[in-house]
């Protein structure tokens, strides 16, 4: 999160027009610098980025610096190839851009792209190294392209000449199979000190590599740590639940099935409360062993309890509900069971079916004639009955 | 006046380190070490082990910002008698300078440090150049033997503060 004013400075001389880097080293270098800018301008909004072409008729700023991403972006189309890189007067330009930036604040960095022989001798650039110390200009350097002989020992020379306490990095990319901006992203022109870009690299690479981004949830918690941990919380506390259910009705199994079943909630009545028991039993079925129905079946044997039993509620005291009530321990049986529909382990439905029926009819979406219906009907339980008297239809269902 | 100035600090002087704008003060070409608080803040700048010392090269360059206005009249410059600071140029109100533009503008005042002020004797300033001073920039131009680091041990501001309105003074108006 360091506040930083950033000139990039590109080669687009002829050597760039070369194959070895997919496609060519301009554009994996164009993509690089894209990459570059985003992870700056999203590691503090008051970041400044600017670009300069090196190449060319002569060194060209052809942004300042300013934090407009699509600005940085828009000047790097239409770039021409061409000419000869002068790193010295590309140096030199940039730290008089960052010399004039707007907010004083703002610490310097130059990135250099290095990609063509390099034709100014050490002492020169020492000698530039060493302003830019003075100035307290930091410095990175991408060495890629042309592997001239001597080229690795200038950049290092230069590299030394401008280091202050690590501030300055250089990185030597061979030609391969990776592209260049992945290579940049695990290197420290990227992560900073460890932090900061490191979070907006991550999910670039992983839509670079089109693969898993390996977060959980496919959320980077730098990116968004709120919604990260909202979501890991709440996937441990469906595991928990799915648990308890799971333990509950294995208990059940156990037990004398009772005649209730269980009002289990439904997945969007929940607020409804029992009222709409009958149509949530059906619905339950439909989505046993669903995630959110576990959710759903302990809120609404939550407010179950309020109106069976006087018992408090708690989130996974499903059990101790159960237990209360036989016929709520049957109904949570049931839910956890995929064979539902089959009600073999019902032994005691009571099935009040014209009562039940008539009240289907008065829930709208319901409709009594439905196969599913009628096979509810066959497990309905007097206390969804009573629960449908004491409230009223509850106006969802899906079946 | 002119009998005192030459042994010390004149009466009415202050010592404007009370008046520094800590905030926004910047050192160029200080080493990450020995910074520049060796130098101006009290305390450490009486510890003569203490010292501000210059990184790439030889040249330093030192911009103050003052909470208020003040005037100048002397400055005191101490370091080791080899890497001492020699030439000072003095910038008043001149912001955010650098090495490239440190020559462009005349300086308010040049000194050259002798033996003497080495060891601790103010240099008089121009007074009339420092009548209305908001910033102060200090350029330390080489050192006393030309070495390849600047050394300083103290840097010590006298004058006298501008009369301003003592907020706490002010009452509010009672309406009749």
């Amino acid at each position: 999160m360091v506040l930083e004013a950033t000139m990039i400075c590109i080669d687009n001389s002829e050597w760039m027009r070369n194959g070895d880097y997919a496609p060519n080293r301009f554009q994996a270098q164009a993509d690089a610098v894209n990459i570059i800018c985003g992870a700056k301008t999203q590691s503090n909004p008051e970041n400044t980025v600017g670009v300069l072409t090196m190449a060319g008729k002569g060194v060209r700023v052809l942004v300042t610096p300013t934090s407009d991403l699509g600005k940085i972006l828009a000047c790097m189309h239409g770039l021409e190839i061409g000419g000869e890189m002068n790193l010295a007067a590309g140096i030199q330009v940039a730290q008089l851009a960052l010399k004039h930036r707007q907010n004083k604040k703002q610490q310097q960095r130059i990135i250099v792209f290095a990609g063509s022989p390099i034709k100014h001798d050490k002492k020169m650039l020492e000698m530039i190294g060493r302003k830019l110390k003075k100035n307290s200009v930091a410095l990175d350097i991408v060495d890629f392209g042309e592997e001239d002989d001597g080229k690795p020992e200038k950049l290092e020379a230069l590299l030394s000449a401008v280091n202050n306490n690590d501030t300055s990095h250089i990185v030597h990319v061979p030609a391969g199979p990776n592209a260049l901006s992945d290579v940049l992203i695990n290197t420290p022109i990227f992560t900073r000190d460890g932090e900061g870009g490191s979070g907006f690299a991550a999910a670039a690479a992983a839509a670079a590599a089109g693969g898993v981004s390996g977060f959980d949830f496919g959320v980077d918690p730098n990116l968004d740590p709120e919604l990260a941990l909202a979501l890991r919380v709440s996937m441990e506390e469906e595991r928990a639940r799915q648990e308890a259910a799971a333990k509950k009705a294995a208990e059940e199994a156990a037990k004398e099935k009772g005649g209730e079943q269980q009002p289990a909630s439904q997945d969007t009545t929940m607020t409804e409360g029992p009222s709409a028991s009958a149509s949530e039993a059906e619905n339950k079925k439909d989505d046993l062993m669903d995630d959110e129905n576990a959710l759903l079946q302990r809120a609404l044997a939550m407010s179950m309890d309020d109106t069976t039993s006087s018992h408090d509620v708690r989130d996974t005291d499903m059990s101790e509900a159960a237990a209360d009530d036989p016929d709520l321990q049957l109904a949570l049986q049931l839910s956890v069971q995929d064979s539902a529909k089959e009600g073999n382990d019902v032994s005691k439905l009571l099935a009040d079916q014209s009562f039940v029926s008539s009240i289907l009819a008065t829930l709208p979406g319901v409709d009594p004639n439905d196969p599913s219906v009628k096979d509810l009907l066959a497990s309905m339980q007097n206390q969804s009955e009573k629960k449908d008297e004491d409230k009223g239809p509850d106006g969802d269902e899906k079946k | 006046m002119s009998a005192e100035s030459a042994s010390g600090i004149q009466k009415n002087q202050v010592d404007l380190v009370d008046f520094i704008d800590w905030s926004g003060v910047e050192c160029l070409n200080q080493s990450t070490v020995h910074s520049f608080p060796n130098a101006l803040k009290q305390g450490y700048r009486e510890d003569d082990g203490l010292v501000l010392e210059s990184h790439a090269d030889e040249q330093l360059l030192i911009y103050i910002p003052f909470i208020q206005v003040v005037k100048l009249h002397s400055i005191v410059v101490t370091g080791p008698e080899e890497e001492g600071p020699k030439t000072v140029k003095l910038f008043a109100n001149r912001e955010h300078m650098g090495f490239s533009n440190v020559n462009d503008f005349p300086p308010s005042d040049t000194i050259i440090l002798s033996e003497d002020n080495i060891k601790g004797k103010p240099s008089i300033l121009k007074y009339v150049k420092f009548q209305n001073v908001r910033s102060l920039t200090i350029f330390i131009e080489d050192n006393q033997s030309g070495s390849e680091i600047t050394k300083a041990q103290k840097i010590a501001l006298h004058g006298t503060t501008m009369e301003t309105t003592d907020m706490k003074g002010l009452k509010k108006i009672e309406d009749h």
